[in-house]
């Protein structure tokens, strides 16, 4: 094990268990070997991590479980190239590199005390996931809460069956689960886009937080729905990508905004408030 | 501020004793045109007068390519290589050379300190020297044309050598021990160094200050001229590899031939590429030559809040050694003088 000075070293973590969510997005549970920093290691909702195959390379995911897990977390990753492709064929007791947490995350310390609107589009839902799961371990901390997730077909719906058997929980716990989807004709549930949803959340708008994630071209039409329905602009968030290869603010890949506000998509965010959106040009 | 005066007669002495420190690098004459940094192998080659390098000083600190960690693909573990990182003299550096590396400080010594640039930086002793401006700096522009820290030595021009600032407790020892080859500053070296910012300062084409062209870019980003001006560029990169404060870097894990080890190698990149903002999927955050065109021109105006200056300190090396002809400076002034061309948010 590589000594910490060193920003871009390695921790080893073994993966425990490697679940197929869709037919393209697989769920990893890791442990970290090194038991001081299984001890040690932790995050706030929306923070990423950068994985990393030897021979391979290295890629930024968000972490999708939640903090109050002590050694363990979860990944959900989604097949799209290099890297992903290769982390698709781990098995049980592999191993990869993880080093991080990465990013500011959700302001976790703001949402206590108001209710939650999370809203997630497609592989939105992964760090939103986060953020539900940390609400649900502190409940006493939240008022109500209500998740809108959404994909264009019912089979793509991250997290669908596991969100689906908390359906008694939810009922008891004041959380009100959504799940739509946008071009399915078979699923017999709700459809539309997630902002068509916004109505029928369980939030009080006076009183509410709300984290949006998915593709940011949606942003504008999702902060519209937000601001009619009487959400507060203040307390919008959502997160944005870039392409990225340190996460410490160095390679320079995330660099976005405009001359008067530019941001590392990596430390400065990738969670960002609406006004940082609306008055910076070139962030979504 | 220390100061200290180093008589013609002595400077040859100087370098042989700064070289004691460590390997001594330098500009030298590289060709008919062209200087660069380069070793020291004989003084005589080193260059006191010229106007840029064709590598900017960035290399000593994040060379262009190096190695990071080799890996073990059976084990999965990565083990660091710093490389063999010695002492070294850089002799010779502008102002605005200097506050380069000190924006890279700020990036690269942030709260995720970069352990490889860190132990080059401290294995660097930095001589700066005085210079004239050519029709391509624009470095009192960016108020970086006089530095206050950032180096151990500075050496200002004098008709009969040089007046020395002691800018480090490195740069007090270098002095401590060798003062049998420096004197005190008399009245007259006063006067000089005056005559000489004077001068300097009266050659400069431009006056005025940038500070509100970042707002002024960010109003304008619809304007016409980054469609003619982006039209002419290449997307070489030269511009990005020639600036000092241009730092962006790729990662590639690359497999030896026995496929079981490897190496995690870093090298320069440029956000003028088009692979720069590429992702999975195909889409690209900076689709179009005009999105990087634009890209460099915002990244280098934007302010970098530590240092209270702009990323760019104005050193004319992206015009100079633009292939396309591409006036840098030229561009920003047309930007921040037609104001208005095309309001923001209009399309
Ligand atoms: C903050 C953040 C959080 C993310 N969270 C998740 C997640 O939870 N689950 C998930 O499946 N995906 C996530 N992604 C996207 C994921 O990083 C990319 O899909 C992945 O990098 C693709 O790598 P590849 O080698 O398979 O693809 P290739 O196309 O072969 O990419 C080559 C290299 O380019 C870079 N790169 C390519 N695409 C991206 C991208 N979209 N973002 C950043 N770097 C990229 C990587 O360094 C990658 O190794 C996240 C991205 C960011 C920026
Ligand atoms: S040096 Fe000139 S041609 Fe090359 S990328 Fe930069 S602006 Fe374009
Ligand atoms: S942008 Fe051009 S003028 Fe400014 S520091 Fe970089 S190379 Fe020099
Ligand atoms: S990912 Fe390298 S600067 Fe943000």
């Amino acid at each position: 094990m590589e000594s910490s000075d060193n920003v871009y070293s390695l921790y080893k973590c073994r993966l425990l268990r490697v679940y197929s969510l869709t037919d393209e997005e697989k769920l990893f549970l890791l442990r970290f070997e090194d038991s001081d920093i299984a001890e040690s290691w932790s995050f706030i909702p929306g923070q990423f991590v950068q994985v990393a195959l030897p021979g391979v390379g290295e890629v930024p995911i968000s972490i999708c479980s939640s903090p109050m897990r002590r050694g363990f977390f979860e990944l959900c990753i989604k097949k799209v190239g290099k890297v992903t492709s290769m982390i698709h064929k781990l098995q049980p007791g592999d191993c990869v590199g993880i080093r991080g947490p990465y990013g500011n995350g959700f302001p976790m310390d703001e949402f206590e005390h108001s209710d939650i609107l999370l809203i997630a589009a497609g592989i939105g839902m992964v760090p939103l996931r986060s953020v539900f799961m940390y609400a649900v371990d502190n409940r006493w901390k939240f008022g109500n809460i209500t998740v809108i997730n959404s994909a264009r077909y019912g089979d793509k719906l991250l997290f669908r069956k596991e969100l689906e058997a908390m359906r008694d929980i939810a009922e008891a716990e004041n959380i009100k689960i959504i799940q739509t989807v946008t071009r399915d004709p078979e699923w017999p549930g709700r459809v539309g886009r997630a902002q068509e949803h916004i109505k029928d959340a369980n939030t009080d708008p006076k009183n509410s937080c709300v984290a949006v994630c998915g593709p940011p071209q949606a942003y504008r039409s999702i902060f519209e729905k937000l601001i009619e329905a009487g959400y507060d602009p203040n307390k919008i968030y959502v997160t944005l990508e870039r392409r990225m290869k340190c996460g410490v603010g160095k390679c320079g890949h995330c660099i976005a905004g405009s001359s008067t506000f530019l941001k590392y998509i990596c430390i400065d965010g990738p969670v960002f408030g609406y006004y940082d959106i609306i008055s910076t040009p070139g962030l979504i | 501020m220390r100061y200290l005066k180093l008589g013609s007669r002595n400077i040859d002495e100087f370098l042989g004793r700064i070289s004691n420190y460590g390997d001594l690098y330098a500009p030298q004459k590289i060709s008919e045109k062209f200087y660069d940094y380069r070793k020291v192998e004989d003084i005589s080659q080193v260059e006191f007068n010229y106007n840029r390098t064709i590598t900017p000083a960035k290399k000593y600190f994040i060379p262009p390519k190096h190695e990071m960690f080799e890996f073990d693909m059976e084990t999965g573990e990565y083990t660091e290589t710093m490389g063999d990182v010695k002492p070294f003299v850089l002799f010779g550096l502008h102002a605005c050379s200097i506050v380069a590396l000190r924006i890279l400080d700020g990036v690269y010594l942030n709260e995720y300190p970069d352990k490889y640039y860190a132990a080059r930086r401290k294995a660097g002793i930095i001589i700066g020297i005085s210079c004239l401006p050519d029709e391509y700096c624009f470095c009192n522009l960016r108020r970086t044309d006089f530095v206050d820290i950032g180096f151990d030595l500075f050496l200002h021009e004098l008709p009969d050598g040089y007046l020395i600032r002691v800018g480090s407790e490195r740069g007090h020892e270098i002095v401590d021990e060798n003062m049998d080859i420096f004197e005190e500053v008399s009245n007259d070296d006063i006067e000089n160094f005056k005559k000489f910012e004077k001068k300097r300062h009266e050659m400069f084409k431009y006056e005025g200050s940038f500070d509100n062209l970042r707002y002024i870019l960010e109003l304008t980003e619809n304007s016409p001229l980054w469609d003619e001006e982006s039209e002419k560029c290449l997307g070489c990169g030269n511009c990005t590899m020639t600036c000092p404060t241009c730092r962006c870097y790729d990662v590639q894990d690359l497999p030896d031939i026995d496929g079981k080890h490897g190496k995690r190698i870093r090298f320069w990149d440029s956000c003028q590429f088009r692979s720069h903002g590429l992702v999975a999927g195909g889409h690209n955050f900076r689709e179009t030559k005009k999105d990087r065109f634009i890209n460099r021109y915002v990244c280098k105006n934007a302010y970098f809040y530590p240092l209270g200056t702009s990323y760019c300190v104005g050193c004319g090396n992206c015009t100079y050694f633009c292939p396309a002809g591409i006036d840098f400076l030229k561009n920003l002034i047309k930007i921040r003088d037609v104001v208005g061309e095309v309001a923001h948010g209009e399309q």
